[in-house]
């Protein structure tokens, strides 16, 4: 039971990080591979807000959020105009220069030893330390999160958001604001994986900076293209994949020094069979053209 | 600082013939290569195998090469060019590479393992001159990369072919319409990359050894390199890629090498904003912005 509540919470924590993601892939047509390291953001924020400055935990998760939109801000103000390649040499500009804080600011993030002794989160005196609670009160979250989304995509917000997608000039020459609507799609993305990035970092108890490296952000992004772009579904589809297929690969009693390796292996396979036939993805909507 | 002058050179040219190597499929094909990372990575296990099973060195560098040439080949036939012909925007290019990346990169983990190698035993020979250090290994990067760097850039300019190439960089369809075989030339141009990565990575395998991840690391300076020099430039790539070896060599030598990455990086963030058009933008008289370069 407990184990499987374990998957349950990553479950969660990774639904935050699909859908947020899916509003910058398949709301906003923009492919970021920095997405771990906005998590990463919202980890490290929330738990030295914790640890240091002795903040709640949803003061702390706020702030996580208030750290993830913030950056994204300082790169999309700039970087606006960028979409394809470019955005992707963008995100991955911030990617590498955040692992490099991370791993290198020895002072402030424990740098490759991380950050120990994260506190159990506790709400309204309710202490959430045992698997269950926890998992029902992040399922709140997630659903505040979610839902939030949902809303969001079907707002004039964002149906501007998928126009801009489609035809940025077009969408422009009709007065939608183009720059303030990434602008914002992207705060609102990174503010959310920065809460999920608390979450995990609450449940965990324990960071370091090979949890947010360019390879996990390489995972997130194909957990959400091969789940599928453009719809509230595909991001569901593509967390309980990341959540089931080393599940699978332990049924199939692989040796479990290569279950790493072989999800990485198996996202490689489903990212170039979906590409060639179903490039929305399982359940998505949108498709590249 | 003289040292770390020259240390950086060697340092560079590697970068410049990994960059010219990401920059001869960007700028003519515009897919976002990243599998190069993975190919990259195979070309010093191969050689490894070889040496392993009695091969002479030559042979096993032959093979490497000619393994890598024939992965380029592979993602360009089997991956990116079902893909044009259905008309796939770059996004769909770029996802799928990466999916070959993974595919590549995770089964030499799977056959190999995930240590860190050497292709020689002991301490390298060093040679001193004039107060400056090189290995033997240093040295054979500098004789192996401008060896390529030359014959690639010979090539380019007084070949037939070599002018195509540089045609299709500046403008694709144009060069479709009028005649030539848009379609061999990408194979060329998928296997030529192959070929470079080969040759910088075994070098460098041979300098300071290598593991699986090293390539995904390497190629990604390749493609800031490919934008700092400008995008469509063969030239700005290698120089870019020069400069780059020289300023990571400077932030080892002033702060540390902890921050080399997130200074190349930052660089490559500061160039995609002021000058999407890299360095041969900066001389230009017309401004290139980010919408016409894209």
């Amino acid at each position: 039971m407990s184990y499987f509540l374990h998957l349950l919470i990553l479950l969660e924590i990774y639904l935050v990080v699909a859908a947020s993601l899916n509003l910058l892939v398949g709301h906003a047509g923009l492919l970021q591979v920095a997405h771990a390291a906005y998590f990463g953001l919202g980890a490290y924020t929330s738990s030295l807000l914790m640890t240091e400055l002795g903040v709640g935990f949803l003061p702390a998760v706020a702030g996580a959020g208030v750290a993830g939109g913030a950056l994204s801000l300082l790169v999309s103000l700039p970087a606006w105009r960028f979409r394809g390649d470019a955005f992707v040499m963008m995100s991955l500009a911030v990617q590498v220069a955040l692992f490099a804080i991370f791993y290198n600011w020895v002072d402030l993030t424990g740098g490759p030893f991380g950050l120990s002794g994260i506190p159990k989160p506790v709400t309204w005196g309710i202490e959430l330390d045992t698997s269950g609670s926890m998992s029902a009160a992040y399922g709140v979250m997630v659903a505040l999160c979610i839902g939030m989304l949902f809303l969001l995509t079907r707002s004039p917000f964002g149906r501007s958001l998928q126009a801009v997608r489609d035809d940025e000039l077009a969408a422009r020459s009709l007065g939608i604001p183009a720059r303030r609507l990434k602008v914002e799609a992207f705060a609102v993305a990174s503010a959310l994986v920065g809460v999920a990035g608390a979450m995990y970092a609450a449940y965990a108890s324990y960071i370091d900076p090979t949890s947010f490296s360019l390879d996990e952000s390489i995972l997130m992004l194909s957990m959400v293209v091969v789940g599928g772009t453009g719809n509230l579904r595909g991001p569901l589809v593509g967390a309980l994949t990341l959540i089931a297929i080393p599940e699978v690969l332990r049924f199939a009693a692989l040796p479990d020094a290569f279950a790493a390796n072989l999800r990485l292996l198996a996202y490689g396979l489903l990212l170039l069979v979906l590409m060639r036939l179903r490039p929305q993805g399982l359940a998505g909507q949108y498709r590249y053209e | 600082m003289i040292q770390s002058l020259l240390n950086g050179v060697i340092q560079g040219l590697l970068l410049a013939v990994v960059g010219v190597a990401f920059s001869l499929v960007y700028s003519t094909t515009r897919v976002f290569h990243i599998a190069l990372g993975a190919i990259y990575a195979v070309a010093p296990y191969v050689l490894l195998a070889a040496l392993h099973a009695g091969m002479p060195w030559f042979v096993g560098v032959g093979l490497a090469i000619l393994a890598c040439i024939a992965l380029g080949l592979g993602a360009e036939g089997l991956v990116h060019w079902p893909l044009e012909r259905k008309r796939a925007p770059p996004e769909i290019h770029f996802i799928s590479s990466l999916g070959a990346f993974l595919v590549v990169g995770q089964l030499v983990v799977l056959v190999w393992g995930n240590d860190a190698q050497v292709l020689r035993t002991g301490v390298d020979t060093v040679y001193d001159v004039a107060g400056l250090r090189a290995t033997t290994g240093q040295l054979m990067v500098v004789v192996v990369a401008a060896a390529a760097l030359a014959s690639t850039f010979a090539w380019l300019r007084w070949t037939e072919v070599g002018l195509q190439f540089r045609a299709m960089a500046s403008n694709p369809s144009l060069l479709a319409t009028l005649g030539r075989n848009v379609r061999r030339l990408r194979w060329a141009v998928f296997g030529l990359s192959g070929a470079l990565a080969a040759i910088s990575a075994l070098a460098a395998a041979r300098d300071v050894g290598f593991d699986p991840n090293a390539g995904m690391h390497t190629v990604l300076i390749g493609v800031a390199a490919t934008i700092v020099g400008g995008r469509g430039s063969f030239t700005g790539a290698a120089v870019a890629g020069l400069l780059l070896g020289v300023l990571r060599a400077q932030v080892v030598w002033h702060f540390s090498a902890r921050w080399e990455d997130a200074t190349t990086f930052v660089l490559l963030a500061i160039f995609l904003v002021f000058a999407p058009g890299g360095l041969q933008s900066l001389t230009a008289r017309r401004t290139i912005r980010v919408e016409d370069a894209a």
